[in-house]
């Protein structure tokens, strides 16, 4: 259930037996199986199955229907078995019972015997196990599958000298390995099941639907007289059990263990084989050596590891113990399975682990769901998951990295390939966790080393880029340095109190941002450009270049065109360059402006330049990833998405990087610092001072505007008077800014004289000339259409039409009429004459009609009221564009 | 096999060879339920309803029952949201066996209660999807949603979708009828917008952030959009619209009906999947809403993005001339739309197979297709074996069940379904579609596996 709620599953980290039971049946030779309940089933359970192994998963399905559920199922599951014999002509199926079967009390067994008196040459070996979805999971479903399969086979109580080896769900490259093993120590052995090759087949020339590998009935018969059975599970209960069935009836000894990964579960597993007289090879025993001493290379870097481990209960229980070996802390332990004796088995595993690496806390649960497994991931630290894909949104959210080893894998190939049991699948599993604490460790120890550390208050080294994440500048010659700043700034009002004369239009070309600041609201423009609570329309780079030209003729003393929204203008850099390049070309001289956050500018910076930006406005609200935590929700940065401070320290490394890049070459800068009290406000004469030491022109000290539904809606806003003193201090290190309007994206006009509302609307062109149109005869057709894009309906049986004019060379679209809204005479319209007089009302005004296909009384009657009739299959512009010329050249000749 | 011919007798009316003489009026056997034992590829009911509803992305979704039916369709769909990621998550009451025997309506109330008063954000509607358990063991969620109701003032709107009682186009309905409830109540509340709502979209990779974005680039202001990203506040301004336009026709026909008749909001039918149908679409939506600028503004973008198109196309269609493909998808009008689009590249289409198709839409396929092309309705893998072998398909579109199948035969492979993650609708939809489809047919792993 989930954290907060008790009534509710939130995010299942389960599947149901039913699933299970086909799975198990999968690992025997010519087997189909069939879900006796309502068709969604064994849909699902095929999706889920054919994405996870990448093969064709055919399950059949008695499809109950609403009559079926009444007066059960019988006849359903009868015609079911019927039609899969003849489509696979399997030696066994079996049939797995749903929910719906289960709850309206299906007898299955009695089918079965009815099935065989009814059908007395059918050969087929039929198995019933009973797996509503709502009696235990996957697991569950498996075993008990097994355990009718080992139950309901014709015994072979003779006594050989196999072994059964009873495995639950493992990968098909698992067993694969597990049957290779066991080749090797020269033991004869029954594997039950066997998913190897029916779940990972081959590419072969002639595809068989019929699953050919997996266990024979006959090998599952000679069960009965095998010498010793191993059962790998910890979690199976007695009365699912192959092997204590086996112990129970025939006598067969058997010993239960783990799934052997790690390698007290591995000499365990060596120990079984060898008492049963098989040989542990020289190649064997190699083998745990190479794994010791690979558990000894990595033992520092898993020493990192605090893991949450979810799935199926002997999965979770074999993944701990290896993790445990090794040094990482099983902190989280859960499945979604109701298992009583979960945290039993676990407790002592777990505890070890913890108690060696001083962890005080963790966590054993069974019947959780993802939910809850998210509120511990954060609270026990977690900082790898092992499991099944589905673990896959709590990883992205929590940014934890996912081994995905365990069924389903919906989001990656080779499921059905995914090792993790044996030496080599334990090596896989152990070196992957190490690896990703390794990979971990390498991305970030510079910018932490370098945040913790790093003290330097010297100028002349501003702090560069030190993540590796962050993006090395192109190189590229300046131009901007030939002019002196004064130069630059002579007409632009933002960065010079003389230039207030000089007017400037920002162009909302930019809809998107890549970060989300705690301050402002995306449906509303950045309350960083402008002010609040104001959408803008956003226009594509075409029309702001006309608006733009409209507003020059207007405005000559338009000298600045700035982007600044309402999103970021390096987040949409496609339409910013566009606009500019467009602009550039009318008109050489304007100056360009561009704001934004600072998060692609390392990318952008050369490019801004050569498109003659001169002036760049970045917000950056702290120099401190911490504070910057606060500050930014997250950052979308080259696809990935970054929370806290790794997001902030991203931001913040290219925001320092590319301010530098662009002061070196010329470029005017501006720092914009939204002031949060509490947060920066104590903080911003050190921003002040890194601008200074990267060479920024002026800092912008604003003050926040609460934006309604965003984080910070209810934060304290600070009076002028303390923005001002704030901007006192800051102005000991570098100029400020004391005349900012806080315009808005759109804004057009001087600081002091918004024009905007005048040019609203103005983007595609605002000419006042009207179109001329000649007024000419057009011809009105009725088309019979279903899909509205061809000529597809018969004439009598249409519903609608599509009405449409043309004159032959145009052709336009006028309305949908729906038949029955013609209708006069009985309500319904059922009578075919009602019908037809329905449809010839409806087409009434028109010219010419066009369907399909038309009756020969349709036509006549159409004709009789002067509507030319056509009958074609093309698409319905093209139709009655031909039409129209059709009927027009017969007008003429008329006249 | 014991059937040679692959195909089970209760299955031989709902496969045709279009030939010269099979335009006997007879069709194809469609929209029955399937046959049992067959392998249907189909899905079920509540499938279908929360097909059409979970892209709702502000909604809480609550399956009421066992955990199955919650745990396979938690949030494997592609639908995007641009604002609330509520839809990905899975609410379910997970009944137990004494669930079973002593009923869930208890439990399922005491679960809308724990959203209402814990859950971060408060809910603005729930939709609880009763699966087949409930609908035998007789929980009344309508009463205990209506309780709800009035309990807290908010929107909580049943779906009876068990399995049992149908196929997945009952799903669609009921989908649509739980929609109408939602919106209903709203009707006059907002001043009329000269804009559309686009229904039967549902925002796969961004599609309907494609559309919306021509719509509003031609100056028609999109009210609605149902259910692609949709969120409740914008849902409820769907009665303020002047048209609907109607893109997945099989699953959102239906609502336009209803809101034609209820609301007067006249629909027209629309595609945007292929150069040819979003040039008509876009135009005759313009043209609908009697919109002059928005008619220029059409023509002149569908004008310049197919001048686009047309040399991309060019370059692709040598590289994929002669080749055949195979179609067995969800509705109809997927499958028309796709037999087009194979059209404008040059493919032959020689299978085409649907779900859940309707005896119009085999209609219009028949007439779209060659002779001698296999149409099949609600197919099984046995069948799509044997007709894309005998008809040496080259690629096959569907979806992620079928994927496998074609692999093991040889054949590549188009992901159209609700799980993909590259748009395909729009005018950007037809450079992802022809890049998919040669990079798989054109792929040099074929070349590895010989003869077959």
């Amino acid at each position: 259930m989930g954290a907060n709620l008790v009534n509710l599953n939130v995010n299942p980290c389960k599947m149901c037996m039913p699933m299970g039971a086909v799975t198990a049946f999968y690992g025997i030779k010519n087997c189909m199986s069939i879900l006796h309940g309502s068709q969604g089933c064994a849909t699902y359970i095929r999706r889920h199955m054919a994405t996870h192994f990448n093969e064709p998963v055919d399950i059949a399905s008695s499809s109950l229907t609403e009559q079926g559920t009444v007066f059960g199922g019988e006849k359903n599951l009868m015609k079911g078995l019927e039609n899969l014999i003849e489509l696979y002509n399997p030696d066994v199926i079996g049939i797995a019972t749903t929910c719906l079967a289960e709850t309206i009390g299906e007898d299955v067994e009695a089918y079965m015997k009815k099935f065989h008196e009814t059908h007395p040459e059918e050969r087929v070996k039929l198995i019933n196990v009973a797996s509503a979805g709502y009696g235990g999971t996957q697991y569950e479903g498996f075993f008990r599958a097994l355990r009718a399969i080992v139950s309901q086979v014709e015994p072979k109580t003779e006594k050989n000298d196999y072994i059964n080896i009873i495995t639950p769900m493992i990968s098909p490259a698992d067993t694969r390995w597990l049957k290779s093993l066991l080749d090797e120590t020269g033991l004869h052995y029954i594997l039950l099941p066997d998913l190897s090759e029916n779940l990972d087949g081959i590419s072969v020339r002639k595809y068989e639907r019929l699953k050919s590998g997996g266990t024979s009935l006959e090998e599952i018969s000679r069960m009965a007289g095998a010498r010793f059975t191993i059962e790998f599970s910890d979690f199976v209960s007695e009365d699912s059990s192959p092997a204590a069935y086996l112990k129970e009836q025939f006598g067969v000894d058997y010993a239960r263990m783990g799934l052997p990964a790690g390698i007290r579960a591995m000499d365990r597993l060596y120990e079984l084989l060898e008492f049963c007289g098989g040989t542990i090879t020289a190649r064997m025993k190699t083998e745990r050596g190479r794994y010791l001493d690979a558990m000894v290379d990595a033992h520092k870097y898993c020493a990192e590891g605090r893991a949450a481990i979810f799935g199926e209960p002997d999965f979770v229980l074999s993944a701990t113990r290896l993790c445990a070996e090794n040094g990482i802390v099983p902190v989280l332990t859960t499945t979604g399975s109701v298992c009583h004796t979960f945290k039993e088995k676990l407790e002592g595993e777990v505890q070890n682990a913890a108690n060696r690496a001083m962890a005080e806390h963790y966590e054993i649960l069974d019947d959780c769901d993802f939910d809850t497994i998210e509120k511990y991931c954060k609270e026990l630290n977690v900082n790898l998951m092992i499991g099944s894909s589905d673990g896959r949104r709590v990883s992205h959210k929590l940014d934890i990295p996912l081994i995905r080893c365990a069924f389903p894998i919906h989001d990656r190939v080779g499921g059905q390939r995914v090792r993790t049991i044996g030496f080599d699948g334990s090596l896989f599993l152990m070196e992957t966790a190490a690896n990703l604490f390794l990979e971990k460790k390498e991305t970030t120890f510079r910018q932490e080393s370098y945040e913790k550390y790093y003290k330097d208050s010297n100028a002349a080294n501003p702090p560069t880029a030190k993540e590796n994440s962050v993006m090395d500048i192109k190189q590229n010659t300046p131009d901007l340095l030939a002019k002196t700043v004064e130069e630059k700034n002579a007409t632009h009002p933002c960065f010079n109190c003389g230039a207030a004369k000089s007017a400037r239009i920002h162009l909302p070309v930019a809809p998107k941002c890549n970060i989300q600041c705690n301050y402002c609201v995306r449906k509303f423009d950045c309350p960083n450009e402008s002010r609040p609570g104001v959408t803008t329309e956003v226009l594509s780079p075409e029309q702001a270049y006309k608006k733009y030209a409209v507003v020059k003729a207007k405005v000559p003393n338009l000298t600045v065109v700035g982007i600044a929204g309402p999103g970021d203008s390096l987040a949409n850099f496609e339409e910013t360059k566009k606009t500019l390049q467009l602009i550039r070309e009318y008109d050489p001289n304007v100056t360009f402006c561009l704001s934004t956050n600072g998060l692609m500018l390392p990318l952008y910076a050369q490019e801004l330049i050569d498109l003659g930006v001169s002036h760049v406005t970045v917000t950056m609200n702290t120099v401190d990833p911490e504070i910057g935590a606060k500050i930014y929700h997250h950052v979308n940065y080259m696809g990935k998405y970054y929370t806290g401070v790794a997001a902030a320290s991203i931001l913040l490394a290219n925001q320092l990087s590319g301010l530098k890049y662009l002061c070196e070459r010329g470029v005017v800068c501006k720092v914009n610092c939204v002031t949060l009290k509490g947060i920066n406000d104590q903080h911003l004469e050190e921003v002040s001072k890194v601008a200074k030491e990267l060479g920024v022109y002026i800092v912008n000290v604003m003050p926040h505007i609460p934006v309604e539904g965003s984080a910070f809606e209810s934060l304290d806003t600070l009076s002028n008077k303390e923005i001002n003193e704030i901007r006192k201090k800051c102005g000991v290190n570098i100029k400020q800014m004391y005349h900012c309007r806080q315009c808005r994206a759109d804004a057009i006009g001087t600081l002091e004289n918004d024009q905007s509302i005048e040019f609203r609307g103005c983007s595609g062109g605002c000419s006042t000339e009207k179109e001329e149109k000649e007024p000419m005869a057009m011809l009105r057709f009725a088309v019979a259409s279903k899909s509205g894009i061809l000529v597809d309906s018969h004439f009598g049986h249409v519903e609608e039409f599509y009405i449409y004019e043309s004159d032959g060379e145009t052709v336009s679209f006028v309305e949908k009429r729906s038949v029955k809204k013609y209708c006069s005479g009985n309500a319904d319209c059922d009578d075919h004459d009602d019908r037809m007089e329905s449809i010839l009302n409806a087409v009434a005004d028109c010219n010419g009609v066009i369907a399909l296909r038309i009756g020969e009384s349709p036509s006549r009657k159409l004709a009789a009221k002067g509507i030319a009739v056509y009958a074609m299959y093309d698409k319905i512009e093209e139709a009655v564009k031909s039409c129209a010329k059709k009927q027009s050249v017969l007008f003429s000749a008329a006249k | 096999m014991k059937n040679p011919t692959q195909v089970l007798e209760e299955r031989k009316d709902s496969i045709l060879q279009k030939s010269f003489c099979s335009g006997n009026g007879r069709g194809i056997s469609c929209e029955k339920e399937s046959v049992s034992g067959s392998v249907s590829q189909r899905a079920c009911v509540y499938c279908g309803a929360r097909v059409v509803l979970n892209p709702i992305t502000d909604a809480y979704h609550i399956v009421h029952g066992p955990i199955g039916c919650a745990s396979y369709t938690w949030d494997i769909r592609g639908s995007l949201s641009s604002g609330s990621d509520l839809y990905r998550n899975s609410f379910s009451t997970d009944l137990r066996e004494t669930d079973i025997v002593f009923g869930g309506e208890k439990k399922l109330s005491a679960a809308i209660d724990e959203l209402m008063e814990k859950a971060n954000p408060k809910p603005k509607v729930i939709f609880v999807y009763a699966t087949c358990i409930v609908g035998v063991i007789g929980d009344d969620i309508e009463a205990v949603c209506r309780k709800a109701e009035e309990k807290y003032g908010v929107r909580v709107i049943p779906v009876k979708a068990p399995g049992f009682s149908g196929t997945k186009s009952l799903g669609y309905k009921l989908a649509c009828n739980a929609i109408m409830q939602l919106i209903e109540p709203h009707r006059g509340e907002f001043p009329k917008v000269q804009g559309v709502n686009i229904l039967g979209d549902f925002n796969l990779a961004g599609e309907m952030w494609i559309i919306k974005s021509y719509l509003e680039r031609i100056g028609i202001p999109v009210v609605a959009t149902i259910t692609g990203d949709a969120s409740v506040d914008q849902l409820i301004k769907a009665p303020s619209a002047t048209l609907n336009i109607v893109q997945c026709a099989g699953s959102s026909t239906y609502l336009a009906n209803l809101m034609e008749e209820q609301m007067g909001i006249p629909y027209i039918k629309v595609s945007f999947f292929g150069v040819e149908d979003t040039t008509s679409s876009l135009i005759r939506t313009a043209e609908a809403l009697g919109n002059p600028e928005a008619i220029r503004k059409a023509k002149e973008f569908t004008a310049e993005e197919s001048r686009k198109a047309i040399p991309f196309l060019e370059k692709y269609k040598p590289r994929l001339k002669g080749k055949k493909a195979a179609i067995y998808v969800g509705g109809g009008f997927k499958a028309i739309s796709l037999i087009r689009q194979f059209n404008e590249l040059g493919i032959e289409t020689v299978v085409v197979g649907t779900q859940t198709g309707k005896k119009e839409d085999y209609e219009i396929i028949e007439t779209l297709v060659n002779e001698d092309t296999v149409i099949l309705d609600d197919a099984n893998p046995a069948e799509l074996e044997y007709f894309m072998t005998e008809k040496k398909a080259d690629i096959l579109v569907g979806g992620v069940k079928e994927r496998p199948l074609a692999y093991k035969l040889g054949i590549a492979f188009c992901d159209h379904n609700h799980e993909r993650k590259h748009a395909l609708a729009g005018f950007e939809g037809i450079v992802n579609f022809t890049e998919e489809i040669d990079q798989s047919i054109n792929s040099p792993v074929w070349q590895y596996l010989g003869e077959r």
